[in-house]
């Protein structure tokens, strides 16, 4: 998949920003040229050498707070899409083969998490657990899940009653062998899809989140946590909020550029796809390669 | 109506008069399968009862919807029979679990092959890794699985090379005597073959039908389920019509085919296409369908 995805332009460009975006989050607070909570007495500085994007309201230098931010955005982001995928994914797929109660408890669950209030939600369970990333990430993770669920069931259940499937069935395979050797194969592309597009939209809610001060508690830094606080000088530094946003922007892009480049170049038309822009020999049934026989 | 039933001549066909042999390969005795729950429970087979011997080949024909899917279906473990009797290779497997089906599976004495030859193949395996599939199920090593799979696929006349293709980069032709050799990788004693030559053209139908014959001279048993008369009277030994869930007519197939007593069946004899396909053919079938209607 990986190849596949890497012989398109579109799919090298969105996995380069993401390499980038990770290596932030690995190196950014080491990369950090000052102290991303030091104060100083030069408030909402522009530009200079000293400050490469000027500091904000309590003179804190922003180029370091988005290095040092990098770490928690980015491991918010990708631990709620990691939270949706094993809470949603894993009953997605077993729904179809461990019965008719478990089917029809899991697709009310589901049902249930996509009906409650999202933020409410979020509030309520970090009031309950303590206000940390982790929970808020969790809760976040699990109210994601039902996408998962939908997009894993609804792939198992077009693999599910194929001929192939049966045909294994008959040659003895349990249900863990025919998940594992013909159905997560199916249900790997449109996964991947829900799940770039999760990390993308994690990177939205962590900084959602972080602005109205759930998760991550100032003055720990975060790309969000930065918005929002440059958000509220404008007047003074309008030019302020565009460097976080453009990181944010950039990164959920990409995400979205990669759901998009996994969908294309799954399945046989991506193989066809990918066949045809050189990396392979193009085929066709109708024309094999080589004898056997009548064709 | 004249005849509902085809209990005329003893060598002929009274219906589900099998009778049950000790060697036989599959055994089924009125056999009952529902579709659907409550309100839509449908009845889909009324009380088939069929016997296959080891190396016979039994051509069970019908129009679409008359069961025979179903039948076969049921026979592999894949419908659930609400009613009767079904032994495989000796063995009582009507009221089989999971577990119990899927020992009896590993053990290859039954295969199937089914009517779409694009989908019987994951498009994502190569050949070769869907012809060891049932081997390596039973614990056989890969590299012994695909020796032995080797064979099956000259059994069926494909060349070694296609073992590293996919499905999508053969032909419809190959693809199905693929599906035949994967059945064939476990020596089963008996194959059920859903409409295995439906959807190939007639050069490949020639050539699926000959491995079939060669098959049946190996003494695999043979349950060759079609809607196409031609295909199983050229392969069947015996025939058995199924028309709306029920077993209309059973006999040899070349009796069968000459001198069908069931309406539904002569119904199906007129209804093959001849050269000859004249107004006195259309008139006669015409009349038979009233027949049947009434």
């Amino acid at each position: 998949m990986l190849r596949r995805v890497l012989s398109l332009p579109s799919g090298r460009l969105a996995i380069g920003v993401l390499v980038l975006v990770a290596a932030l989050a690995v190196l950014g607070p080491v990369l950090a040229p000052q102290d991303p909570l030091a104060t100083s007495g030069t408030t909402l500085a522009g530009v200079s050498g000293s400050h490469w994007l000027g500091t904000d309201n309590l003179g804190r230098d922003v180029l370091s707070r988005l290095l040092a931010g990098s770490r928690v955005s980015v491991l918010g982001s990708v631990e709620v899409a990691l939270v949706a995928l094993v809470v949603g994914a894993v009953p997605g797929i077993l729904s179809v083969y461990l019965g008719r109660t478990i089917e029809w408890l899991s697709l009310r669950l589901a049902d249930t998490l996509v009906a409650l209030p999202f933020l409410l939600f979020a509030v309520a369970v970090t009031a309950l657990l303590g206000n940390g990333l982790t929970q808020a990430m969790v809760v976040t993770g699990v109210l994601v899940s039902p996408l998962f669920y939908r997009v894993s069931r609804a792939a198992t259940l077009t693999v599910a009653r194929s001929a192939y499937v049966e045909s294994a069935v008959v040659a003895g395979a349990s249900i863990g062998w025919v998940v594992r050797r013909h159905v997560w194969v199916k249900v790997l592309p449109p996964v991947a899809v829900a799940l770039a597009q999760t990390v993308g939209t994690g990177f939205v809610i962590v900084s959602s989140l972080t602005f109205l001060g759930i998760g991550v508690q100032p003055p720990a830094p975060t790309w969000g946590g930065l918005l929002a606080s440059d958000l509220g000088f404008l007047a003074y530094q309008p030019w302020a909020p565009l460097a976080p946003a453009l990181l944010i922007m950039a990164t959920v892009w990409a995400c979205n550029v990669l759901a998009d480049v996994v969908r294309d170049v799954s399945g046989e038309a991506g193989r066809a796809l990918v066949a045809a822009r050189g990396s392979r020999p193009p085929t066709h049934p109708s024309t094999p390669r080589t004898s056997g026989g009548v064709s | 109506m004249t005849e509902t039933t085809a209990a005329v001549r003893p060598d002929a066909r009274p219906v589900g008069s099998d009778v049950p042999r000790d060697e036989s390969v599959l055994q089924v005795r009125d056999l009952d399968v529902h579709y659907g729950r409550g309100r839509r429970r449908r009845q889909v087979l009324h009380g088939v009862s069929l016997t296959v011997g080891p190396g016979e080949t039994l051509g069970l024909i019908g129009e679409t919807g008359s069961g025979k899917s179903t039948f076969g279906r049921a026979v592999l473990g894949l419908a659930p029979a609400s009613s009767g009797r079904i032994v495989v290779s000796g063995e009582e497997v009507t009221a089989y679990g999971r577990r119990q089906w899927r020992t009896l599976r590993r053990r290859g004495v039954l295969q199937s092959v089914f009517q779409d030859p694009l989908r019987s193949l994951d498009p994502d395996l190569t050949v070769a890794d869907s012809l060891v599939e049932p081997l390596v199920l039973q614990g056989v090593p890969r590299a012994e699985a695909l020796t032995r799979a080797r064979s099956d696929l000259a059994r069926v006349r494909l060349e070694d090379d296609l073992l590293d293709r996919l499905p999508g980069e053969i032909s419809g032709g190959q693809r199905q005597r693929v599906a035949v050799a994967r059945a064939l990788v476990t020596d089963p004693s008996a194959i059920i073959l859903d409409e295995p030559v439906s959807a190939l053209d007639a050069a490949n139908r020639v050539q699926v039908l000959r491995i079939l014959q060669e098959l049946r001279s190996a003494g695999v048993a043979l349950v060759f389920i079609s809607h196409d008369l031609g295909s199983v009277a050229g392969i069947a030994d015996r025939i058995a019509v199924l028309y709306q869930g029920r077993l209309v007519e059973e006999g040899p197939a070349r009796t069968v085919v000459t001198s069908p007593q069931h309406v539904y069946t002569r119904l199906l004899v007129r209804s093959a296409p001849t050269l000859r396909g004249g107004a006195a053919d259309r008139a006669e079938r015409a009349e038979l369908r009233a027949l049947l209607g009434a």
